[in-house]
């Protein structure tokens, strides 16, 4: 039993017994989630708009905070002084922290990676910042969520240069040593690794493999969902479920569209976060199980339906389309309540996957929501593919 | 719907004109009473900016008064008309009361475009034109608790006396139209309809059309002022005008952007409504007013909190007339108010004319208690 133990435990409660889906129970010190679990994503410290209050009510059991963001505004200082992001933002349940590594994906016109570390220059006050693994586990450590990532090297998935790849899924793998080293709160802190490798088969492998060595509570597979073919993108998900320990989570970064969801689900993860729901909906954009309802379009200047009849959430009690017709992209409200319904589906289709798990209807869930979703049975091939993989068949 | 003066908290001994009133009797929310003075929550598009029902709810528990400009909310009409239950019920917050007015004064909106019997609204779209007719049509499908008649009000106190004039006569017949239509609509018939008073920068303009509206003194329940809205204390001449022509138990509205301190002399003058548009222009500068809120929302929610610190401090205002004790929080308010930072201070003349102007007024209201408790 190493001292990491302490910070996490992770029961299995049910396994679908067709594909791998699986439910479980992950014991964190301020909660416990139930996995498959999707992590809304609070930029900087909070949801756009939505109070901790409504993201408890919304079932939320852990969200996500950006590292990055976060050291930037309201900086170290003053969560440390606040305490850490728990107490500064009022929320008690379960937080993860990424590495602030994503961020040189999205910025990486100011970002210059070496051995060393990330050199930043900082899109607030342009200053330059040397994100090293051991800063960031120092930023994250004071931040004090529940489960916090290791730096990784990050290379864009589309990108081809196979020896950045290579020395990327390596580095990431040393790096993850000093973060391991870094970490000064084993005992309330998870750092989990992240396997890397992008498309690369063989990487994927030599990275989950090395990672397995270390005394680690879970598992992040990254590098995915950042523009590859999806024919390309399930089958390293589903690589990367085989090879990873089965008594811990596995947590699959920046993927959240639902059908995305449902077959990694059914290839084995337990964790997820995207900032989709919240992006979209700022768009206009609400989710239902039929699909996206683009809240613009003039169809609805006089629909007096609910997003959804069968959401419960304050918006879908309180609001017509019509309403958040007259109002989307015009007032900041409108972003708001669609973001409450969008997250409010995500957590129902969560939660209803892990009853269908539990009682063993995994399977049939997956072809009823495939038939609701394509009504014309017009599935995409690489559904098809995937979860055939796992035994489901939807033709 | 009825507005109701309480008499019996005016304060005896004459601290000022500072009253208490209700409105209560609203049809769609019987139960509802709506205590004065208060501040109305403004909104954008029908909701209070930035607040989901569910967050005001959590921030106040009992209704309030919704102060919606069709400036941002004329888009609704469409969904409104399909819906036809009125603009509070389609934004989300049933139970609350309404108050539409053609702009929110607080906007920085182009000069001029008036045509003979048109008035122009400022929307994200750009300019709408909208007769008396218009407006009145409008209203039937928002159903407003409350209606401040259509004017063209926006002058400035520097306006020149051509401008002012066309104002007033412009404002007069369109009053003319939307009483006509007000008195004969089934669907209007549970609201209340104000007039505006227009002609602030001329005394003789102003008289006009302080005259002009309490022709209609039998249909109107209240009034509201415009053109006002640089917080100036010159306002306070005109209540000086109306307390002669316009009965007691009007509704009396002040649009516009007012200073914490300076609301409180509006109070002791009377006024029973504001716009509620302050607490969105100070944002983060409101806060040290009233220090001390321990309310949980609002510690994690800045923008609520300034509406609930605003909403607290009316709240305090009308425990202090109650209790005869308004002067001293009026006092408390300026001090609190002078010690924030050089936006939110005050001149030290200005404060000095508005003590004078107090003076004065108060031995008015002596009087006219006096007058009301020997006759």
């Amino acid at each position: 039993m190493g001292p990491n133990l302490a910070a996490l435990s992770f029961t299995l409660c049910s396994e679908c017994e067709t594909s791998k889906a699986r439910a479980g129970l992950m014991k964190l010190p301020h909660y416990e989630v139930k996995t498959p679990v999707f992590m809304p994503v609070g930029t900087q410290g909070t949801m756009k708009g939505l109070l901790p209050e409504q993201l408890e009510e919304l079932d939320c059991e852990i969200i996500l905070g950006n590292t990055y963001h976060l050291g930037n505004r309201p900086g170290i200082k003053t969560l440390k002084k606040a305490g850490g992001l728990h107490k500064f933002m009022g929320w008690h349940r379960a937080l993860l922290t990424d590495s602030g590594g994503f961020q040189m994906v999205s910025l990486l016109k100011l970002a210059e990676i070496t051995e060393e570390g990330v050199k930043f220059k900082s899109p607030y006050d342009g200053s330059e910042i040397m994100l090293t693994p051991e800063k960031s586990i120092e930023i994250q450590n004071c931040i004090g969520a529940d489960i916090i990532m290791q730096l990784d090297d990050v290379v864009r998935t589309t990108f081809q240069d196979n020896d950045r790849i290579k020395l990327a899924a390596e580095r990431t793998s040393r790096w993850l040593d000093r973060c391991l080293r870094a970490h000064k709160r084993p005992s309330d802190q998870n750092i989990f690794p992240i396997v890397q490798g992008l498309l690369n088969k063989e990487l994927r492998i030599q990275s989950a493999n090395e990672h397995m060595t270390k005394d680690v509570n879970g598992f992040a597979i990254g590098g995915l969902s950042g523009g590859e073919a999806k024919d390309d993108f399930w089958p390293i998900v589903s690589l990367s479920t085989d090879l990873l320990s089965k008594n811990k989570p596995r947590y699959l970064m920046g993927v959240g569209v639902a059908i995305d969801l449902v077959v990694c689900v059914a290839l084995g993860v337990d964790m997820f976060d995207c900032v989709f729901p919240t992006r979209t909906a700022r768009f206009g954009c609400a989710l239902t199980n039929k699909g996206q309802l683009n809240l613009k379009q003039n169809q609805y200047a006089t629909d007096l339906n609910p997003i959804d009849e069968n959401c419960t959430c304050s918006t879908c009690r309180n609001y017509t389309r019509a309403y958040l017709h007259c109002i989307v992209s015009v007032e900041t409200v409108a972003c708001h309540l669609i973001s409450v319904h969008n997250i409010a589906f995500q957590m129902r289709l969560m939660r209803t996957m892990r009853a269908n798990i539990e009682k063993g209807t995994f399977p049939e869930f997956v072809k009823t929501f495939v038939d609701e979703l394509y009504p014309n049975k017009d599935y995409p091939t690489w559904v098809i593919n995937s979860l055939s993989s796992v035994g489901i068949k939807i033709i | 719907m009825h507005f109701i003066v309480n008499n019996d908290l005016l304060a005896p001994d004459g601290a000022g004109c500072e009253r208490l009133g209700c409105l209560t009797g609203i049809s769609k929310s019987p139960k509802t009473v709506i205590e004065t003075p208060t501040a109305a929550l403004m909104t954008q598009g029908g909701s209070v900016v930035h607040l989901t029902a569910d967050v005001l709810a959590r921030v106040f528990t009992e209704p309030k008064l919704l102060w919606v400009p069709l400036s941002n909310s004329i888009q609704l009409e469409a969904g409104l008309q399909a819906q036809g239950e009125g603009v509070a019920k389609f934004a989300g917050l049933p139970g609350h009361v309404s108050c539409a007015t053609l702009q929110n004064i607080t906007e920085i909106t182009p000069n001029g475009h008036y045509e003979l019997d048109k008035v122009p609204v400022w929307t994200k779209n750009g300019k709408k034109l909208l007769t008396a007719e218009r407006y009145m049509e409008l209203m039937e499908v928002f159903k407003p608790d409350i209606i401040l008649a259509i004017a063209d009000g926006r002058t400035s106190l520097d306006e020149g006396s051509k401008r002012i004039s066309k104002s007033v006569d412009r404002t007069q017949k369109m009053l003319n139209v939307c009483m006509e239509k007000y008195k004969c609509s089934e669907v209007l018939a549970d609201s209340l309809i104000l007039g505006v008073i227009v002609g602030c920068g001329s005394e003789k303009m102003l008289e006009k059309s302080i005259e002009n509206i309490s022709k209609y003194s039998d249909i109107l329940a209240g009034v509201a002022i415009s053109g006002l809205s640089d917080g100036s204390e010159r306002s306070f001449n005109a209540s000086d005008k109306l307390s002669d022509t316009i009965p007691k138990n009007f509704l009396k509205v002040l649009e516009g952007c007012w200073k914490p301190d300076v609301v409180l002399t509006a109070i002791e003058y009377g006024w029973d409504i504001f716009d509620g548009s302050l607490p969105l222009k100070y944002k983060d500068d409101f806060n040290p007013i009233l220090d001390g809120c321990e309310c949980l929302t609002c510690r994690k929610h800045t923008r609520a909190h300034n509406l609930h610190n605003f909403d607290q401090l009316f709240c305090y205002a009308r425990r202090h007339i109650a209790a005869n004790t308004f002067d001293l929080f009026k006092k408390y308010i300026q001090e609190q108010c002078q010690k924030l930072d050089p936006f939110i201070v005050y001149k030290e003349e200005s404060i000095k004319d508005l003590k004078q102007v107090d003076e004065h007024k108060k031995k008015i209201r002596t009087n006219d208690i006096d007058n009301i408790n020997s006759g």
